[in-house]
């Protein structure tokens, strides 16, 4: 490879990349285009969101209600061409009602199994801290392992298996926040926010209010492209150098008395993981520290708990870390 | 209040330990009733804690205050001198506790805490002492840590562990400190007056003095000789000189009543003598006389030479004070006797004790020689008989010596001395009290002799004609064993020996086990005093010279600075290998001089910055160098991280020109965009 003055800025991105699915970021770049039509001015968060999906996680969207959680994921698999359904959580909402359930049908004198509407391909989990601790734990359950045992009976869930939770800040009265170690479960979290002034002009000017709402994002991802970026993302190369400030970013996180809990090895590993997925979004074939920085806040921030004494919430956590842990090693 | 303002419940713990702590080696002379005070603060504190009772309004506080002030007055008579001020200090800090609301106030106690582990010594600068009160700053440091471990609400032992290791790291350069700081000299004192009534020699003497010292076992002061020990028998240490006796009490001539041209002795002459040179280590005294053998001289600076052949210090010895002297104890001093001094003498009150003073004239009278005067006084002690005793009763309240040398005959060192020169002024022999210690104890641990208050002795001088001034011990005469055993051996038939200091450890010297643990204990003081203690300016260029030669100011400063960055250079290192986790990398290096580069022109980069981001903001200010830092930058990224799809050639090489660039690289200040 060249070294010399004038070698391209991303002289490496050559792990077998560009030969299969074209540009990744060109890819990416397109389907960040076509979600953008529906939510407007919200790049970053879907940039996010198919970081994800692309790491094989789950996403917790966690935002006041109308801020476009659903059509944010209505319109990811869209664009991924996926199959997909929706559950809105109520408190009254059993584990049978999400999973399935097994029905007697008189005609076969047999019972035949009911898939509840977690068998699809990407599930909207409205408003998961509403539904009961049995609930949640039951769905969490079925996104850890991928699979649903309903009566001794194993079934597995569809290959591509996305599910995108969302919930209301904890603070509302008749919700059941999810406890840590299920928050855990989640390999982002991530929060929409109000738009953009210019953005909600926009929406405003009724230009996509009427024609946008009624038009459907195109897919712009299909199935081989997915498996194929997927598989790129175990090709990524990470250095020496990219692992010492990985392992100084969670030493500290397990040293400084701001944190009461610090990041465990999933935690670190989820890091990785995304560091190494957000690099080939972005072709290349190695993870440099800004990866590591921009997945960090969604990553780290709901699996950092602050110590008593500490003021700050859990981004303001991953804040003091991204400031005082030195890129470069000594 | 906020929660890192609370006092945790560990170091509130770790806080009442210290106050018992510290006030333990003060104990004995406190009150009783400050310890009461003591117990009173730490229940109220815990009461508060527990949220039994509450903080102590401002009058409750006033009054406790007051009645504290109250009482060191009523104990003490006064509040001025050094215990009455330190029981003060102790107060203060005990009341303090029931003061701790928040987390300052508690730093307040600690602070103070230090401070008065400092004040016990004032009183003492033992061994044991000293290394109690590195225990008790061990606690505070710990009570400390445990303050900044807030949320703590168990006892934990987690602190001291902490505190002990902090401390022991402080030693190596305590003890840098120590030996290579410059001793200045005091800057400003204050008088330190000890209002108790420390057992030791008064500059006056009447019969009984002496036999009260004898009954204290504390030590006066060691001795090292040079050479050889002399036997005991020779041992008279010179303290005083007694030469005026006015209404049965003998003391010393003032410096003032001395005229101006007999202020300074007379040269002896010492020529072809081997002096016996040894060095003495006084204990406080708080009295300006030292002691010596006879014609002793001292080189030591703080030293004086008085006419009578005295050592005496300038300043009261507070603490203990190590000087060298060498003694000539053969030569004769003051071979002619000026008239003034034949008259100062000789000189006797116009009328007490006829009988004794008649006796005397009669002896002289039959005498061949003043000599032989002298010996027939002594032998007429021997001969009649005369009792060597430390109880010896009461004599008569006028012309004492007469009811002493007719009737009672029972008498201390202090008589028979006191006696002798009545009787030898009487017959116009000049002639003089000496007090001050004979014998001492040879510790054979480390060859010293060891001088306790109960050798404390008089004897008398007499100046004959040609021989100057002789030394005379009439008890030798009555008591040979005192001068040669020491008084424990002289007493033992009466068990009047140390009778009041059942506890005295010198009391028991015939148990083996005891007295062996007690000489061994002794030789450690006696290192002590003259390593630590006795370790002023004089034995710190010593010191120094032995190791540096000539000393010059600049290497006295080197030598600090070098020892004290010898001793600190592994702590550093050892906090520096602790904080980075990996090694250090040779790109690391090479762009880290690049940083270093741009941070002297102000363009520091920030920790939490990537080598894109700060290249960005750099390039915004240097416009110029755009190109350079953009290449440093992407050499950097490449070698840092994606040097797995690099070969090893390409890796050297982008080595090689990442570490050329930066090297290379020179940004101007001058060219720095205005922004």
């Amino acid at each position: 490879m060249s070294m010399g003055q004038g070698a391209p800025a991303t002289p490496s991105a050559s792990v077998g990349l560009a030969k299969s699915v074209g540009s990744t970021q060109e890819l990416v770049d397109r389907a960040v285009a076509e979600v953008s039509k529906v939510l407007l001015g919200k790049e970053p968060q879907i940039r996010l969101a198919l970081c994800c999906l692309f790491a094989r996680g789950h996403l917790l969207i966690e935002d006041l209600p109308g801020m476009g959680k659903t059509t944010l994921s209505h319109a990811l698999a869209d664009v991924l061409g996926l199959a997909w359904k929706r559950v809105q959580f109520t408190s009254d909402l059993m584990p049978a009602d999400v999973l399935g359930v097994s029905i007697f049908d008189s005609a076969n004198a047999s019972f035949h199994f009911h898939e509840g509407p977690i068998f699809t391909q990407l599930l909207l989990a409205d408003e998961i801290n509403r539904a009961t601790p049995r609930t949640q734990s039951a769905l969490l359950e079925a996104m850890a392992e991928g699979q649903v045992t309903v009566e001794g009976e194993t079934r597995p869930l569809p290959d591509p298996f996305f599910v995108i939770a969302t919930q209301n800040p904890v603070h509302q009265s008749g919700t059941y926040p999810l406890p840590e170690s299920q928050l855990d479960r989640f390999l982002m979290r991530i929060e929409l926010g109000y738009p953009h002034p210019r953005a909600e002009r926009e929406m405003f000017l009724a230009k996509h209010s009427a024609a946008g709402r009624a038009t459907q994002p195109a897919q712009r991802i299909d199935r081989n492209q997915l498996d194929t970026l997927r598989a790129a993302v175990a090709q990524v190369q990470t250095s020496e150098s990219l692992l010492d400030y990985l392992q100084r970013l969670v030493a500290h996180t397990r040293q400084s008395p701001e944190f009461e809990m610090g990041l465990s090895p999933r935690g670190a590993l989820a890091l990785l993981n995304c560091a190494r997925t957000w690099a080939v979004m972005n072709n290349r074939g190695h993870v440099v520290p800004e990866d590591i920085q921009v997945v960090l806040p969604s990553v780290a921030a709901h699996r950092l708990v602050p110590s008593s004494e500490y003021a700050g919430d859990g981004a303001a956590l991953v804040e003091l870390l991204q400031r005082n842990v030195d890129v470069i090693g000594s | 209040m906020n929660i890192q303002e609370h006092i945790p419940r560990n170091a509130l713990v770790w806080i009442v330990i210290c106050l018992f702590a510290v006030v333990a080696p003060h104990a004995t002379r406190l009150p009783l009733w400050v310890v009461g005070v003591y117990l009173l603060a730490v229940t109220w504190r815990i009461m508060v804690y527990r949220g039994r009772w509450s903080f102590p309004g401002r009058a409750v506080k006033f009054a406790i205050t007051a009645s504290c002030f109250a009482g060191i007055a009523l104990t003490y008579q006064t509040l001025i001198t050094l215990e009455a001020t330190v029981a003060l200090l102790l107060l203060a800090f005990a009341l303090k506790l029931v003061e701790l609301v928040r987390r300052k106030d508690a730093y307040v106690l600690l602070f103070l805490g230090y401070f008065v582990c400092l004040t016990e010594f004032l009183f003492s600068q033992d061994i044991l002492v000293t290394l109690f009160s590195l225990v008790n700053v061990v606690l505070i440091t710990t009570a400390l840590i445990a303050l900044h471990q807030p949320g703590q609400q168990r006892f934990s032992k987690e602190p001291l562990r902490l505190a002990g290791v902090m401390v022991a790291q402080a030693l190596p350069l305590m003890l840098v400190m120590f030996f290579l700081f410059p001793r200045f000299g005091p800057l400003w004192t204050v008088p330190i007056k000890s209002g108790a009534a420390k057992t030791g020699m008064s500059d006056f003497m009447k019969p009984g003095d002496v036999a009260r010292l004898s009954q204290s076992d504390d030590v006066a002061f060691r001795v090292k000789f040079e050479g050889e020990i002399p036997p005991q028998a020779e041992l008279y240490w010179r303290g005083l000189v007694l030469s005026r006796l006015k209404e049965g009490t003998w003391s010393a001539i003032g410096y003032y009543q001395v005229p101006d041209e007999e202020r300074r002795p007379v040269a002896v002459d010492t020529q072809g003598v081997e002096p016996l040179n040894y060095t003495v280590i006084m204990e406080p005294s708080h009295q300006n006389w030292l002691y010596g053998l006879h014609y002793a001289q001292s080189s030591s600076g703080s030293v004086v030479h008085a006419p009578d052949y005295r050592l005496f210090s300038m300043v009261p010895v507070e603490a203990e004070l190590m000087y060298s002297a060498s003694s000539w104890t053969q030569a004769p001093v003051e071979v002619e006797l000026s008239s003034w001094r034949r008259k100062a003498e000789t000189r006797l009150p116009a009328d007490d004790d006829p009988r004794t003073r008649q006796l005397a004239r009669t002896m002289h009278g039959e005498a061949a020689s003043d000599r032989a005067f002298v010996d027939s006084v002594l032998a007429m002690f021997n001969e009649q008989p005369f009792v060597y005793t430390l109880n010896p009763g009461f004599l008569a309240a006028t012309n004492a010596m007469d009811d002493f040398v007719f009737v009672s005959r029972r008498g201390f060192c202090e008589h028979y001395a006191y006696a002798f020169v009545l009787m030898m002024r009487a017959a116009g022999l000049p002639s003089r009290v000496v007090a001050g210690y004979q014998g001492g104890e040879i510790n054979p641990v480390n060859k010293t002799v060891i001088v306790h208050q109960f050798d404390a002795h008089a004897w008398a001088e007499v100046w004959l004609e040609g021989e100057g001034w002789v030394r005379v011990d009439p008890t030798a005469a009555v008591s040979p064993l005192r001068i040669e055993a020491g008084l424990e051996q002289a007493m033992q038939g009466d068990g009047s020996f140390l009778s009041e200091s059942p506890l005295s450890p010198a009391r028991y010297r015939s148990i083996p086990l005891v007295n062996q643990f007690r000489l061994r204990y002794d030789a450690l003081t006696y290192r002590w005093q003259s390593w630590v203690v006795g370790f002023d300016n004089k034995r710190q260029i010593e010191l120094l010279h032995d190791f540096f030669g000539e000393i010059s100011a600049r290497m006295f400063i080197l030598a600090l600075f070098g020892t004290a960055l010898l001793v600190l250079l592994p702590v550093a290192w050892s906090l520096l290998r602790g904080r980075s986790m990996q090694v250090s990398r040779e790109h690391d290096k090479y762009y880290r001089a690049f940083c270093a580069r741009l941070e002297a022109l102000g363009l520091q980069r920030q920790s939490g910055e990537t080598p894109g981001q700060y290249a960005l903001r750099v390039k915004q200010a240097l416009p110029a160098s755009s190109a350079t830092i953009d290449n440093i930058t992407r050499l950097y990224n490449e070698l840092a991280y994606a040097d797995s799809a690099l070969s090893s050639a390409d890796r050297q090489d982008g080595l090689r020109r990442l570490r050329q660039a930066a090297r290379q690289f020179r940004p101007n200040r001058r060219a720095i965009a205005n922004h």
